[in-house]
This record gives structure tokens, C-alpha cells and sequence, in this order.
């Protein structure tokens, strides 16, 4: 009988590539966060498999909201094995969206208190009601994962990691 | 117990997220289920939410008790719906809040008391959360 320890050691990996981005008219994130929670979950405990499906969530609808081009692809994969959880997300971006992108990671990756800086933009931005602006620091703060970004003309690669030491 | 108050989002034709106000004698149960995913919660929740603004006034009530356990998921757009539920009833009713939250799951451990307002000494001393073990 396997155990749920041994479970836990499964490698998975998953790539989506969805072309052209302007035929994606439905609510692709939460389908993929929902898959990717239901797959995982059945390896891993669920609450590695809801962290996957809130990262998935919040990067694929940036990446289907901010996609600089109708006739480009959108990529997500997913890599799990019992060391670690990555996913990365690709779109077509323009060098200036890149460039705040990249800012924006900075400043997440340099911020001391990550509770103290979500507890701030939210009530920053709930103010003016903004839309958006929160997923970046929310994967940082409330879900652990590690951020960087890169890129490769005219794709903007999101990468996003947390080791699963303790969670699995 | 009576039902005040209801809303929902749908999506596609299926109701997606529910919450419910409900008075039990002095308590006020205001409950949270589905997921919030959508990019404009407002358009289907600003009817509830202003129909809880009418109606609390009227009634006896002395404790709060806030359910999030069977809220899945909620998106960082939802993040503004369940603060501005939370803080006007929190500044309408007096008396301890109890919030029943999921142990395990990330945005109700981290997140979820931020929007609740903690941060606020009047309202850390008045809340109490009861953990459970959902997923």
C-alpha cells in the first residue's frame, strides 16, 4: 500500500501553450488553477495543490489581461517533484511592460515585512478601487513563492517557486 | 434563525459564490461559499451589500460570527467585496466576532485578516477565530 509520504515524492510536469491569446474568451485561468488543483491534489496534500491553483490563477488571467499581442501564444508549465513546486507563465509583452514587471518584483523581493507591504497596497488601492496590481504581492505574502521575471523578445516569463520542505 | 439577506455571483448561468446574513436571537451569521473569480464582483453584490446596510439597524443583534469555510477561492478582486461587507457591519454591531476560517488554507490564514481590519487594536480585541481543518 503506498503511503501518502510516498505519494508526495511524485514528479509531475504539465505545459499549456494556447495560441492565437485573442481566442481565449472564457475563464481559462480558473480552469487551469482548477485542473491543476484536482491533479496535484491527488499526489500532494492540498495545501500544495491550492497554492498551484491560486499562482495559476493569478498569473494566466495577468497574462491573458496583459498580453501585448492577439496573435501570440500564452504558455504555462507546471514542474512538482517532493523538492519543489514551479510554475512559470509566458506572454507577449512589450519592453516597457517588461521593465515594470520587473520593478514591480524588485520591490516585492526587496520589501522587509511582505504582510506589512500586501496590508498596505490593498488598503492603498481599495481607495480608488483599482483592479489589479495585488496578484504579484499576494503569491509573495500570503502564498510563500519565491518571483523573478525575464525577457526573451517579445515574451515576458514569469517564474514562480516555493520549496515544499515541511508542506509535503 | 431568519435569512436577511442573500447574494450571489453567477457565472456562465451557475451560481459561483453565495453569502448569507442570517439572524439567530442576538447572533448575526453572515456566511461565504464558492469562489470568487470574477473580474467585477460589484455588479452582482452591491444590491446585498446595501440591503445589510438597511436592514442591520433594525435588528437586536450583540455577536458576529463570519464563516469562510466553504469560501474556496477568492481572487484579489474579491479581496474589496469582503472588506467592505466585513467593515460595515463590524463598525454597525457591536459585541465579539467570531470568524471561522480554514487552518490550511493560505488567503484565510494571511490574507483574510488584513481585510478583516486587524491591525486595529479595537478590532484584534473583539475577534476571535476558530480554525478549521477543511482541506
Amino acid at each position: 500500500m503506498i503511503t501518502q509520504e510516498e505519494l508526495a515524492t511524485t514528479s509531475i510536469s504539465m505545459r499549456y501553450d494556447f495560441s492565437p491569446k485573442r481566442n481565449i474568451i472564457g475563464d481559462l485561468s480558473g480552469l487551469l488553477g482548477n485542473f491543476s488543483d484536482e491533479l496535484i491534489g491527488a499526489f500532494y496534500p492540498r495545501t500544495v495543490s491550492k497554492k498551484a491553483n491560486i499562482v495559476i490563477t493569478e498569473l494566466v488571467n495577468n497574462a491573458v489581461v496583459n498580453s501585448a499581442d492577439g496573435d501570440s501564444k500564452i504558455t504555462l508549465e507546471i514542474m512538482i517533484d517532493e523538492h519543489l513546486l514551479r510554475i512559470r507563465v509566458t506572454n507577449a509583452a512589450k519592453r516597457s511592460q517588461y521593465r515594470k514587471v520587473k520593478d514591480h518584483i524588485q520591490m516585492i523581493n526587496s520589501a522587509g515585512d511582505l504582510r506589512q507591504l500586501l496590508a498596505e497596497t490593498i488598503r492603498e488601492r481599495r481607495k480608488d478601487r483599482l483592479r489589479g496590481g495585488l496578484g504579484l504581492i499576494r503569491l509573495a505574502a500570503e502564498n510563500k513563492f519565491t518571483l523573478s521575471t525575464h525577457y526573451k523578445a517579445p515574451y515576458l516569463v514569469i517564474d514562480s517557486q516555493i520549496g515544499l520542505g515541511g508542506l509535503s | 434563525m431568519k435569512v436577511l439577506a442573500f447574494g450571489e455571483i453567477m457565472d456562465g448561468g451557475t451560481s459561483v459564490f453565495s453569502s448569507v446574513a442570517k439572524v439567530d436571537a442576538d447572533l448575526l451569521i453572515i456566511s461565504f461559499g464558492g469562489s470568487i473569480r470574477i473580474d467585477n464582483p460589484y455588479r452582482y453584490l452591491e444590491q446585498y451589500l446595501s440591503e445589510l446596510e438597511q436592514l442591520l439597524p433594525h435588528e437586536k443583534i450583540g455577536r458576529i460570527e463570519f464563516d469562510f469555510k466553504e469560501l474556496d477561492f477568492c481572487n484579489s478582486n474579491g479581496f474589496y467585496i469582503i472588506m467592505d461587507i466585513s467593515e460595515m457591519i463590524i463598525g454597525s454591531i457591536g459585541g465579539p466576532i467570531t470568524v471561522k476560517r480554514l487552518k490550511g488554507d493560505d488567503w484565510q490564514q494571511e490574507t483574510l485578516p488584513i481585510l478583516l481590519n486587524i491591525d486595529e487594536p479595537e478590532i484584534e480585541d473583539r475577534i476571535t477565530f476558530e480554525e478549521f481543518a477543511g482541506i
